[in-house]
């Protein structure tokens, strides 16, 4: 009751600060994914491999010698019950940074009315929509959202460059009509005209159909010299194979998901011959090996699944800069993100020996660069981050890789673009 | 240091509750423009969420800032946007109630909830309006610059909310209680008996569905105000059950029920995630979510076995000659 009477007296005087450090063991991670509902299949994966970041973060010790407490709470792939459980993970049990959530449509709730407000960093592992950067960009975020994952922004960029350089000058553009389809594609259309080429038609197309004829006999409309397809397998094949029977050219350039065996089985190889596409790389580098050998060791299975590699490391850097911080507030842990992902640190790997040496490194007053799961990490001001990329073709019946773009060269490209 | 309950637990526990109430309370709006539909008047409004819906996007387009390719960014007062946002979906209603108004209760279902639908699906495609799938980001939270904190912050706004659901609520008592609600109760027992009283059941059952699914939109306003955007996916299928579900708890024709069933059922919707993350052991926590939906069912059954007509059910009314006699022991045989 005195508790009480202190609280409405420290509100009365208007002198609550939300930004109370935690300081006593053990230190709580609040975790916000879809653990049931419609993608409650992908989220049960990546809150466990979340979790066993967290585990093997224990085992080198913990943060600041205190256990982690991963505390997960399902949002139900509904926006009101995520926004409801960051708010409780913060107030409730006292939490200093977030880690979630899938959906951008439930991350973008709770970044803008609980995490933002709260002075609280969000770090998603799987949040894709462009709305995350334009919020940065007008100072919405006060640098709290941060994303392990590379958005669609790159993957535009690589397929434009793709066009590009076969030399295509009159593209028509199919896409899926899902937040990820939209934004690629308007994305393409810019990055294509800045590199000289020209789009003749967008088309969206809805998922499931029997047939797309309708669709692409408007994108058959100005004489296209090729056909940029962002689809997913089963409607990308029913889409092509009515492309190339109503006469549109073979040149394709497609996106990621299409380099799948089933697509290929679909249309036929010997049609796909022009085909060419781009895909996400996975970094060369010793730390990705390291962590699917971690992974299979654990989950007796490859981490193949949409975030496991992003969540793992989202886990490990928001870990790492609650370590870097003298006091665990989120703007302490806003600002160590970045002093623990530093390009010229010294660079740390996951695992427990890697989590145990760049704890000693930040003892010692270090900066250190964090390269995890998807490779080295690096945050832009606006919290995205950027990925190598690789080209590839269809031949006979295996995809072949073109070229492989390491992250600098991927970043060269964006800048040439954006400016 | 500090106990185990000091002054930042009470500080963190009341600014969740504050959090909490606010929701929930937006809810309880649009529980009770259901209850105007259902409970009083035998509507069946499967469609609730695009109601909330076409109020959220209203309010969103009038008070949100002015972006590239896309209509509205009026950056008016939230006010109009809120009074904007509840037209938008009466006048949504008007049309819908023309149209499906005449069909019965399983048949005027299905009709509503595939509008609901068919409201996302718009919500998901005119870009040029809603954002499409990226939805509209940045919008103005009333008065956000005056207020300093966001514990501070959302005290107004639970007042501003509290404010709205005491008008609303205040008004339908009265207007259940005239002689117009007098009239929805005997269309919702007896259409055939009503109109051959002189009264025009369809004209009425329209008014009633459109009034209630303009609270729907206040709600939808209010929701999308205090989140500060608004986007396809905040309006899906399940928030219709929801509601319904607050509805049904809480106690059908009755506005009390109405608002007590929207604070219990967000209650363990939203406590039930805090008990399964504080009571299963570690490594079970991913399969939390799976026994918190079990919960959640569990708990709505319970209340309906042992309270079948709500937690607060429909008074009973009787005529003023008969209630001399017996009083408040008389029982409506049932």
């Amino acid at each position: 009751m005195r508790s009480l009477l202190l609280a409405a007296a420290a509100l009365g005087l208007g002198v609550v600060s939300q930004a109370d450090a935690q300081e006593s063991c053990p230190i709580k991670l609040g975790v916000v994914l879809p653990a049931s509902g419609p993608m409650g299949q992908v989220g049960e994966r990546i809150a466990e491999t979340g979790q066993f970041a967290a585990d093997l973060f224990n085992e080198a010790g913990g943060v600041k010698g205190c256990e982690v407490e991963y505390l997960l709470r399902d949002t139900q792939g509904q926006p009101t019950v995520g926004v409801d459980a960051a708010k409780s993970l913060i107030d409730v049990e006292g939490v200093q940074a977030l880690i979630g959530a899938v959906s951008s449509g439930v991350s973008l709730p709770i970044l803008t009315s609980v995490a933002v407000p709260a002075r609280i960093p969000q770090v998603s592992c799987c949040s894709s929509s462009p709305s995350f950067t334009e919020l940065a960009q007008s100072g919405e975020t006060d640098g709290y959202w941060f994303r392990t994952y590379a958005t669609s922004r790159t993957q535009a960029a690589m397929g434009a460059l793709l066009t590009s350089e076969q030399g295509r000058e009159k593209t028509a553009v199919i896409y899926v009509n899902t937040d990820f389809g939209v934004n690629l594609a308007k994305q393409y259309k810019k990055d294509i005209e800045k590199l000289g080429g020209t789009v003749t038609a967008m088309v969206a197309y809805n998922e499931s159909q029997q047939s797309y004829r309708a669709e692409v006999t408007s994108a058959l409309d100005g004489d296209p010299d090729s056909l940029f397809l962002v689809a997913f397998p089963v409607d990308g094949a029913t889409i092509t194979r009515e492309w190339l029977s109503l006469g549109g050219t073979s040149n394709l350039i497609v996106n990621n998901s299409l380099r799948s065996g089933d697509y290929l089985e679909a249309v036929g190889p010997e049609n796909l011959a022009d085909l060419v596409g781009y895909d996400s790389a996975q970094p060369r580098t010793e730390s990705v090996a390291t962590f699917n050998s971690l992974f299979e060791e654990r989950f007796a299975g490859p981490p193949d699944g949409p975030g496991l590699h992003s969540v793992f490391d989202a886990v490990n850097v928001v870990l790492l800069a609650m370590e870097a911080s003298d006091e665990i507030t989120g703007a302490a842990i806003r600002d160590n993100i970045r002093n623990v992902t530093s390009p010229d640190g010294v660079e740390v790997y996951p695992g427990v020996d890697g989590i145990k040496e760049a704890k000693a490194l930040l003892a010692e007053g270090k900066t250190i660069r964090y390269v995890g799961a998807t490779g080295p990490l690096q945050f832009d001001q606006w919290g995205d981050v950027s990925a190598p990329k690789l080209t590839w073709r269809f031949e006979g019946d295996k995809n072949v890789e073109i070229k492989y773009y390491p992250l600098d060269e991927v970043d060269a490209l964006i800048q040439k673009l954006d400016n | 240091m500090r106990s185990d309950w000091g002054v930042h637990e009470v500080i963190g526990f009341f600014s969740y509750f504050v959090f909490f109430m606010i929701i929930a309370l937006i809810f309880g709006i649009a529980v009770l423009g259901l209850n105007l539909q259902w409970g009083f008047t035998g509507l069946f409004n499967a469609g609730v969420v695009g109601f909330m819906a076409v109020g959220g996007y209203g309010t969103a387009i009038l008070i949100g800032r002015e972006r590239d390719a896309i209509i509205g960014g009026f950056e008016l007062p939230f006010a109009i946007g809120l009074a904007g946002g509840m037209i938008a979906s009466g006048i949504a209603a008007i049309i819908v109630g023309l149209a499906t108004l005449r069909l019965r209760e399983e048949y005027l279902a299905v009709a509503t909830f595939g509008i609901a639908v068919s409201i996302q699906l718009v919500a998901l495609n005119a870009e040029w309006l809603t954002g499409g799938t990226l939805g509209l980001i940045g919008l103005p939270r009333p008065l956000q610059t005056w207020i300093d904190g966001p514990l501070a912050y959302n005290c107004f706004y639970l007042a501003l909310v509290i404010t709205v659901v005491a008008i609303v609520y205040i008004g339908l008592e009265r207007m259940v209680r005239s002689p117009w609600g007098r009239t929805l109760k005997a269309i919702r027992e007896d259409e055939t008996a009503a109109a051959s009283l002189g009264k025009n059941p369809t004209r009425i059952r329209l008014e009633a569905f459109v009034l209630g699914s303009m609270l729907m939109g206040l709600a939808g306003g209010l929701y999308v105000g205090f989140i500060g955007y608004v986007g396809p996916f905040d309006f899906q299928p399940i928030v219709t059950f929801q509601i319904w579900a607050m509805l049904i708890v809480g106690g059908s024709a009755n506005n009390r029920g109405a608002l007590l069933g929207a604070l219990i059922v967000w209650g363990i919707w939203t406590s039930s995630g805090y008990l399964v993350s504080n009571l299963v052991p570690a490594t079970y926590q991913t399969q939390g979510g799976a026994l918190q939906v079990i919960l959640i069912g569990l708990l709505l059954v319970l209340i309906l076995l042992y309270r079948p007509r709500g937690l607060i059910g429909e008074e009973d009314h009787v005529s003023l000659h008969a209630a001399a006699g017996s009083s408040r022991t008389f029982k409506e045989s049932s």
